[in-house]
């Protein structure tokens, strides 16, 4: 890849493109934070206590928590011992959303966390290693008069993994314990207007299940869905993504192919990492407005992976392109050793969300987490990628090294070389050391503004705005990502001047004029023949 | 001209007599027997709320069963916090409810109001997140009440729903007023204070569920702790309460520390203008001030459990009970307990 359009072009058109682009990473910032609201919601339930009377246990009876036909509910426990109701018969009921609200499949997905209140008894207390079993079931309807449907129904375990914080007397009885958050249930769309949860804690002492729980008082649960104005903002700059990155791909490879000579493997590498980011951006998600995919959320997130997959690569390759060590590599088999880390590692993170969101899709209660098996093979699964993260960041550094290391060498030899050999060089050192800093940008404003949104609680005021930083980081990013790309298949597409003439038979269409302006700046540019004689030269090397 | 001037001395003193006992609200409590509070009539009928709560009242029927239940809940608490010490927060089947002790402005009076505007904050927003309430977190949000606002950007914590009805409860004796005189201040910033005790302690929990689980996307919400620690933060406000006098400040009065040497006191602080009486001996002229004889006393403590301080030095009977306790117990999570009893002989102590 030699004589890229970065090189032919004058500063002054580079920095117009730069402020070009960095207007629209302050679009992408603005839209998210002062548009969208922040991306999701929690929304807390309090689950009521049902009495389960019937003694011939029907066997499709859904508990309502509130409103018409809702159950014969208790207070406390103390009630229910006061009337010689067992824990066999209560049944906890939670309505989601709360009343005069209603779901929508604009939120994409929702995650509900389970919370025990559990207080503490002194001869009551939680064992150790005690394991909750739940007995769940889950129901929707679309109307508020019609019948439960039953969605999901299963059986679950999970740790409580409690401590109580005071010292255990009798002076501190009736204090809770603080218990983990426990992952409860995900489902990957949001279809239905309503849902109903239904949740047993069955005894029984025979089997040991649901013993040494302690004194349940409530049990708690949060809702998580993503937000339905962050999901439509999200999705118009999606939509408004794709045909950009879609058009200058189209452009980018169509620059590629009018060449006489084939591709090279940065040229495809570049290439599919526009097809990579494309698909990211195709709007599917329109599609989860009208049809229960559940599977959207495991997509999104294999989209992703192999995004950053693609992105990664580039890298490692970009650099093995611009190594100067006069080593023939433009072969992708050359750098199995770089890219064999991310290849397994993303395939590790494939696998573990196979195993918590794939099985989450038969079974939306399902959590790898619950058991120890689960929980080790998982933590096996992200150390293993981790390292091979390491591994890689490793060569990525030690090649990046290299090539600087190169480029000293070469620049004390500079002025001995012959002018097309010197150009070449300069214009590898220059497309090296843009991208460079380009990309460490990048990932330095990533990582700034992901530890912004950690750090704060989410939102600014600004006199009479609020400012939605977490959005703004969503879209912020996302939007720098793209314009990341775009950038790089801009200005890193092969220059014009290589197929002379075609151009101005005038077929080019929207390109022509762009074209014509190149001409005109690289009339500019002292020497641009010598960069076509030289790409004769390199194409011969 | 006098007699008019009369008339309106009268009329302040039934005021001031009024504003005094600004907890009354808290004899909902006692109405268990009266089943929920479904329609605007039974609002007139509660006894201790005054004109503006029962307005209040007949505008959000549905709460009031939450409030209810938050006047029940500071009892309980209250109890708990002072079942060792010698005004053991008991209740008296009247108006008000803890009797003429909290209407004064000692420190009992300024727990009192503590815990009872947390508990109503506390109780409604529980209800609100157990779907009891129709209007709950959404009505604050700037897109409205409209399905549309909680679909486009969800809706706000219940806490605030909660607060912000507490604010106009519990309040309104107080506001109704125009925050004049000091005691209306006193019971004012204790109000405040008690429901700062909930909005300080909320814990952070936070979910992280990006790609394959990671904090790439985090969602945190604030947990509303128990409400027993919400008693114990107000009990240790108790503990190191502030007493205070009025002083007018430009045109505005405020409470400042009578002791100018201590720091000032903060939101959070409770604050009160009277000492409190020592709660010894039982007054038939002021009701609530039971006295201390015949309640139990722990006889190794040198607290106020100890029976020197407890008994106020009038000495205490001994006397050997057997105890019938529960022991080897089994247990569920919920209404079952199995257990052997165990006799036992213990040492009571008894306050003269």
């Amino acid at each position: 890849m030699a004589g890229a359009i970065i090189e032919n072009m004058s500063t002054k058109k580079l920095v117009i493109v730069g402020i070009i682009l960095l207007l629209f990473q302050v679009f992408s910032f603005m839209v998210g934070g002062l548009i969208a609201p922040s991306p999701t919601s929690a929304v807390h339930y309090l689950a009521a206590k049902c009495v389960d009377s019937v003694k011939s246990h029907q066997p499709k009876k859904w508990f309502m928590p509130w409103g018409p036909n809702q159950c014969e509910k208790i207070r406390t426990f103390d009630e229910a011992m006061a009337r010689r109701i067992e824990a066999n018969n209560i049944v906890f009921a939670v309505h989601i959303p709360l009343p005069q609200k209603e779901m929508s499949p604009w939120f994409q997905f929702m995650l509900v966390i389970l919370q025990f209140d559990i207080a503490f008894k002194m001869y009551n207390q939680i064992e150790d290693g005690a394991m909750v079993t739940i007995d769940v079931g889950l129901a929707y309807r679309d109307d508020t008069v019609s019948e439960w449907t039953e969605m999901a129904h299963s059986v679950e375990q999970r740790k409580l993994n409690c401590n109580f914080t005071t010292a255990k007397t009798f002076e501190n009885e009736g204090r809770y314990y603080e218990c983990d958050l426990l992952p409860f249930m995900e489902v990957g769309s949001v279809a239905h207007k309503y849902y109903l949860l239904n949740i047993r804690l069955p005894v029984s002492e025979r089997k040991k299940v649901n013993i040494g729980i302690g004194e349940v008082k409530d049990i708690r649960l949060v809702g998580i869905h993503q937000n339905g104005g962050f999901t439509k903002v999200w999705f118009a700059m999606k939509t408004f993504l794709t045909p950009s990155i879609l058009i200058i791909m189209i452009w980018y490879w169509r620059r590629i192919t009018l060449m006489t000579r084939p591709p090279v493997l940065l040229e495809k590498v570049i290439f599919a990492l526009g097809i990579s980011m494309t698909f990211i951006n195709i709007p599917v998600e329109w599609f989860s407005v009208g049809f229960n995919w559940t599977w959207m959320l495991l997509f999104g997130d294999i989209r992703q992976g192999i995004f950053y997959a693609m992105l990664l690569s580039f890298w490692i390759i970009f650099c093995g392109e611009h190594l100067m060590d006069q080593t023939e590599r433009n072969r992708f088999s050359m750098y199995w050793k770089q890219v064999g880390p991310i290849v397994f590692g993303s395939f590790c993170l494939f696998i573990f969300d196979m195993c918590e969101r794939g099985v989450q899709l038969t079974n939306p209660f399902y959590s790898i987490w619950a058991t120890d098996v689960g929980t080790e093979l998982a933590m096996a699964f992200i150390i293993v990628a981790g390292i091979c993260a390491c591994l890689y960041f490793l060569f990525l550094c030690f090649m990046v090294f290299q090539v600087f290391r190169n480029i000293s060498g070469k620049r004390s030899a500079l002025p001995a070389m012959t002018k097309a050999r010197r150009l070449h060089y300069e214009g590898l050192i220059f497309r090296f050391k843009f991208l460079m800093l380009v990309t460490l940008a990048c990932a330095a404003m990533t990582v700034i503004f992901f530890i912004i949104s950690q750090v704060n609680e989410g939102h600014w005021h600004w006199g009479d705005y609020t400012v939605q930083v977490n959005s703004a980081f969503f879209t912020g990013i996302y939007g720098m990502w793209n314009l990341y790309v775009f950038a790089i298949m801009f200005l890193y597409a092969p220059s014009h001047k290589r197929y002379g003439d075609e151009h101005s038979s005038g077929d080019q269409g929207a390109n022509s004029g762009e074209d014509i302006q190149l001409t005109t700046t690289i009339t500019h540019v002292d020497g641009p023949t010598e960069i076509f004689k030289m790409t004769g030269k390199t194409s011969q090397e | 001209m006098t007699s008019e001037y009369l008339l309106r001395s009268l009329l302040m003193l039934i005021l001031a007599l009024f504003s005094a006992n600004a907890s009354n609200w808290l004899y909902l409590a006692k109405l268990s027997s009266l089943g929920s509070i479904s329609d605007e009539e039974t609002c007139e009928k509660l006894r201790g709320l005054i004109q503006r709560q029962v307005q209040i009242c007949k505008r959000n029927v549905e709460v009031m069963d939450a409030v209810r239940r938050g006047a029940q809940l500071a009892i309980d608490e209250c109890q708990f916090q002072f079942r060792n010490r010698r005004w053991n927060c008991s209740t008296l089947e009247t108006v008000p409810v803890f009797g003429k002790v909290v209407t004064q402005g000692t420190r009992e009076a300024a727990f009192v109001y503590a815990i009872s505007a947390a508990s109503v904050a506390f109780a409604v927003t529980r209800a609100c997140s157990s779907g009891e309430l129709e209007k709950c977190g959404c009505d604050r949000n700037v897109h409205g009440v409209s399905p549309e606002g909680f679909q486009w950007s969800g809706c706000s914590d219940n806490i605030a729903y909660g607060v912000a009805f507490s604010q106009s409860f519990v309040d309104v004796r107080e506001r109704s007023k125009g925050q004049s005189s000091s005691r209306a201040l006193m019971n004012l910033h204790n109000n405040e204070a008690g429901r700062k005790a909930i909005l300080n302690h909320m814990r952070v929990e936070c979910k992280c569920h990006g790609v394959s689980g990671s904090c790439e996307v985090k969602t945190c919400w604030k947990a509303m702790p128990p409400f027993r620690k919400v008693g114990n933060v107000i009990k240790e406000k108790f503990d190191g309460a502030t007493e205070v006098e009025q002083r007018k400040v430009g045109t505005t009065k405020v409470l400042v520390p009578r002791n100018s040497q201590f720091k000032p006191h903060t939101d959070e602080d409770l604050v009160y203008l009277d000492p409190s009486p020592d709660f010894c001996d039982y007054d038939p002229r002021t009701p609530g001030m039971l006295g201390t004889a015949g309640r139990y006393c722990n006889k190794t403590s040198k607290a106020i459990d100890g029976c020197e301080l407890m008994c106020c030095g009038r000495g205490f009977h001994t006397e050997e009970v057997e105890v019938v306790d529960r022991c080897s117990c089994k247990f569920h999570w919920c209404c079952y307990v199995k257990c052997k009893q165990c006799r036992k002989m213990v040492e009571m102590h008894t306050c003269r």
